[in-house]
């Protein structure tokens, strides 16, 4: 069978430019703060509160390790390596341009100490944890609606409604889920969620011992986390995947992925 | 007549899938999904309820207020207590049954080099000895107060 195309005419043709043009401005005329939500981003902790953000400061951590046990203490996770909902890596740059970068049992037992030695420029120590992203891939690809974004900006996982497909641990480019052995699900950093709804600090906060974890409010300008931002220059994890992280670095080196 | 019999037919079985499939996902889907967005709003609930480890240092200082004020002034005011007692949340609800982390004398070097034990990778301005030149063998806490560790 031939498919005859109807041929357009050139009044057609502007009249249906024309038209899309008008319906997208009305469009943008009728619900102007979802459109500029929309497209650009407008940042909901200025709007939502409170909405949870968090900071690192890398050269405040001393490798201790206290915020992985605390972690795994307060959320139950399971003791042995390759579980964390947070962990600690060692990086170790050399002038020769390699970079080594070790996390021994997620640093929970804390690092060996090492003496500048050969060509090794620079050596510092890095916490990772979920970065709760505003544009976060885990969420995107859960196909049941376990993970999920909360009002106030935390990504969760509904453990009820996992089903277990792993979609979600893969899809997150930071590395920051495991798969609970024990329960069946996905498992990932809640910000403590059961804590700072009761006003507590992330267990990982109340235990560093030199101040290189910073939790707080974005929504007020006077929380740790906002005044952190506000005086320091910080820095989020792969910014080119466009996950909008809300867990921002500051003295992250080029070498940190 | 006779016509309208097949779209009758027809809209009766419309009428059977539809109200089967609404019911099916009135019966799977739970009732506080897509209250907020696509997810089970319920689940915010059950991970609120889930119990706490880490009380903090607030409810330590109800009990403990001089030893608290201590710290507070000295050198390792910014920890907090259960960074070196360990979780204390059981302790707080039943003093005399959970009782928390005391270093003991022997393990106590090894507890305190995991912070303070000099390397290449700590920041420079924080305090670091050499474990094998400062004093080696002896417990750190013949000399320095942990409370107010500075000398």
């Amino acid at each position: 069978m031939k498919i005859k195309m109807k041929p357009i005419t050139r009044r057609q043709f502007f009249k249906t430019v024309a038209g899309s043009v008008v319906s997208f401005a009305a469009l943008l005329a009728s619900a102007p703060r979802a459109f500029a939500e929309k497209f650009f981003h407008e940042p909901p902790w200025l709007t939502k509160s409170p909405y949870w953000g968090m900071a690192i400061a890398v050269d405040n951590c001393i490798g201790c390790g206290k915020c992985v046990e605390a972690c795994k203490t307060e959320n139950d996770v399971p003791r042995q390596p390759y579980f964390f909902r947070t962990w600690v890596e060692r990086y170790m740059i050399h002038r020769s341009g390699e970079t080594k970068v070790e996390s021994p049992n997620g640093g929970m037992d804390g690092f060996p100490p090492i003496k500048k030695s050969g060509d090794m420029m620079r050596s510092f120590f890095v916490p990772k944890m979920c970065n709760h992203c505003e544009n976060s891939p885990c969420e995107q690809v859960c196909p049941v609606g376990a993970s999920f974004r909360t009002q106030d900006g935390v990504v969760l996982i509904d453990r009820k409604y996992c089903i277990g497909c792993r979609y979600c641990i893969q899809a997150c480019p930071y590395g920051c889920r495991y798969f609970h052995p024990k329960l069946h699900v996905a498992d990932k950093c809640t910000l403590c969620y059961h804590r700072i709804t009761r006003g507590l600090k992330p267990a990982c906060v109340e235990a560093c011992p030199n101040g290189a974890r910073i939790f707080g409010d974005l929504s007020n300008p006077e929380s740790p986390v906002s005044k952190f931002i506000e005086n320091n220059t910080v820095q989020v994890l792969k910014p080119a995947m466009g996950t909008r992280p809300k867990l921002v670095y500051r003295g992250l080196d080029r070498e940190v992925r | 007549m006779k016509d309208i019999q097949h779209i009758l037919r027809m809209a009766g079985v419309f009428v059977v899938v539809i109200s089967g499939f609404l019911l099916v996902r009135h019966l799977l889907v739970p009732a506080s999904f897509g209250l907020y967005g696509h997810y089970r709003a319920a689940a915010i609930d059950d991970i609120k309820a889930l119990p706490i480890s880490f009380v903090g240092q607030k409810e330590c200082a109800k009990c403990h207020g001089p030893r608290v004020q201590e710290k507070n002034k000295g050198g390792h005011r910014n920890l907090g207590c259960e960074t070196c007692h360990g979780a204390l949340a059981a302790h707080a609800a039943a003093p005399a049954k959970s009782r928390p982390v005391r270093v003991a004398e022997k393990d106590m070097r090894a507890f305190c080099e995991r912070c303070h034990a000099a390397s290449f990778s700590r920041p420079a301005k924080f305090p670091q000895i050499n474990p094998d030149a400062h004093n080696p063998g002896a417990a750190c806490n013949s000399c320095h107060n942990p409370h107010s560790p500075r000398l």
